[in-house]
């Protein structure tokens, strides 16, 4: 077992104070998260104007118009996607090292990376170079634009299956933990994320109403109930981060 | 974890102070799913308002005994895992098991005639995508039958505490129940929107 | 060994079914040729329906006996819930 410890101190002023605090580590890792979201706001929605999507009924006219109008946004929008896209990386690793705490087998841990590792592709990387190809050259074949917009907006609503997981995961770790890092409220929680997940399958038969992927009930209910779970859990890391002892062992 | 303590002050059985049952966690989990389930209800009334008469004769092909059997076997269901909260409270275990196992029974009669009643209707050509009233149906219905599934596991889990003289306690009893009795309240709401009224 | 509790629940559940079978003469199959909309049978039934979830909300749900708190925010939730489906239906 390994135990969360500060780097060796060599000297007084070998290192600035600001980086002995305790848990700066996890701190820092924190902060991605907030970050991250703000950016995820500013890119999928002003930029690239893939949130709330644009509608699955409209002719292939009016598609090769859409990526004319947006091909600048949405090629800086899905460009910065790249750069940030890591911090999604940081915060499932901060959220699988305060399931680790948990009194549960780290098993969990691994599973929810695994998840959102998988589901990162077709959530967002995909879906961002389906759009980036229809914006980089907007005077293909119609039809050709059209297959790059279903693929985009598919993959990104679509892919559920990940994030059922990732979801899953976490509710039985969090209901089987002895510890209480995280509580119980937020377990149930993502039991409503596996049912609006489940409720974006739909995505794949209908191209308009509240099943479509621009539908009242797959995006807009489903993305209502996700962005409330990230305000939960993004408060919940903070408020576990900050009751963790520094010296706390925790499983490897 | 909430306070498990009812104050029974007399025969009359009045409580003196008010009991939250089960804890605020799973409180947060019922209003939220109402929450939920009210914005798919709104949805679909909006839905059946601009298309009357589709839904309305759509509608028709709903088995209503169907429905009304399986109201009435999901209420019989809320009895047996009420019951066994309040045998469970007097030390009754071996009562409040088996009245959670009636309960659980219930909701698998619940899930086969919602399975029969799927295949039947599918058989006569009416499937999720046949027209928006049996979207909706089939939708509804769907992730209310997801919700019957977790139910079943939570009453596991309280039968096989139940069972252990180590791991009993009422307020995990109380879970169970509150969340069973959501999913008879959900369908409540589904039978009167769906099968009856017009 | 029967308390009041365990007496009303068992009260309240043969209403609950007494309604619940009140339904099966309104419903729309009942009637032989296509369905027609009808506002006293639908005002009809969300006010059982209403009634229904109240039932089970105060006595299963043992609402009746909770906190202030949740007492006033299952019956707002009712409220609004009913209400807007009668609203939508009527307008």
């Amino acid at each position: 077992m390994s135990a969360v410890s500060a780097a060796p101190v060599v000297t007084e002023n070998a290192r600035p104070a600001w980086t002995r605090r305790p848990k700066i580590d996890q701190w820092i890792c924190w902060w991605t998260i907030p970050i991250f979201y703000n950016l995820f706001g500013l890119i999928f929605v002003v930029l690239t104007r893939v949130m709330p999507p644009p509608r699955p009924d409209i002719t292939p006219e009016q598609i090769v118009a859409f990526f004319e109008t947006h091909s600048l946004t949405i090629r800086i929008g899905f460009a910065l996607l790249m750069f940030f896209i890591g911090f999604a990386s940081v915060a499932n690793g901060l959220i699988a090292l305060q399931i680790k705490r948990m009194s549960v087998s780290p098993v969990f841990a691994y599973a929810y990376i695994g998840a959102l590792v998988v589901g990162g592709l077709p959530g967002c990387l995909l879906p961002a170079f389906a759009f980036v190809a229809g914006a980089f050259r907007p005077d293909r074949d119609p039809q050709i634009m059209v297959m790059l917009y279903d693929w985009c907006l598919l993959s990104f609503v679509g892919s559920l299956g990940c994030f059922c997981t990732q979801n899953m995961v976490l509710a039985l770790a969090i209901f089987l933990d002895k510890n209480d890092i995280l509580p119980k409220w937020l377990a149930y929680m993502s039991i409503w994320m596996i049912v609006t997940e489940l409720l974006a399958s739909p995505v794949f038969i209908f191209k308009s109403g509240p099943l479509a992927w621009n539908g009242s009930i797959s995006f807009y209910v489903g993305t209502a109930v996700f962005v409330v779970w990230e305000f939960a859990i993004i408060r919940l890391l903070y408020v576990a981060i900050k009751n963790q002892s520094p010296t706390e062992q925790i499983q490897d | 974890m909430a306070n498990t303590q009812t104050a029974e002050v007399n025969a009359g059985g009045t409580t003196t102070r008010a009991h939250l049952p089960s804890n605020k966690d799973m409180w947060v989990f019922v209003l939220g799913d109402l929450v939920i389930f009210s914005s798919y209800f709104i949805i679909f009334e909006i839905y059946r308002h601009q298309q009357r008469q589709t839904f309305l004769s759509a509608q028709q092909h709903l088995s209503l005994s169907i429905g009304v059997v399986n109201t009435l076997v999901l209420l019989a269901s809320s009895w047996f895992v009420a019951q066994s909260v309040q045998l469970t409270r007097a030390g009754e275990y071996e009562r409040a098991m088996r009245l959670t196992v009636g309960g659980g029974l219930c909701g698998v009669v619940f899930i086969l005639l919602k399975a029969y009643e799927w295949s039947t209707k599918i058989g006569h050509g009416l499937t999720f995508g046949s027209n928006d009233f049996f979207m909706f149906y089939y939708m509804l219905t769907g992730v209310h039958l997801f919700h019957v599934a977790l139910g079943l596991v939570f009453l596991g889990v309280v039968f096989f505490e139940l069972r252990n003289p180590k791991l009993r306690r009422v307020s995990m009893v109380e879970t169970g129940a509150t969340y069973w009795h959501m999913v008879d309240l959900l369908w409540v709401v589904i039978f009167a929107l769906m099968y009856v009224m017009r | 060994m029967t308390t009041t509790k365990a007496r009303a629940i068992t009260y309240v559940w043969i209403i609950l079914s007494a309604i619940t079978l009140v339904s099966w003469f309104l419903g729309p199959a009942r009637v032989a040729g296509p369905a027609v909309a009808s506002v006293p049978i639908t005002v009809a039934v969300l006010a059982m329906a209403f009634i229904k979830a109240r039932l089970i909300i105060g006595y299963f749900m043992e609402v009746r006996t909770a906190p202030a708190w949740l007492r006033l925010s299952t019956d707002a939730w009712l409220v609004v819930l009913w209400g807007a489906v009668l609203a939508i239906y009527l307008w």
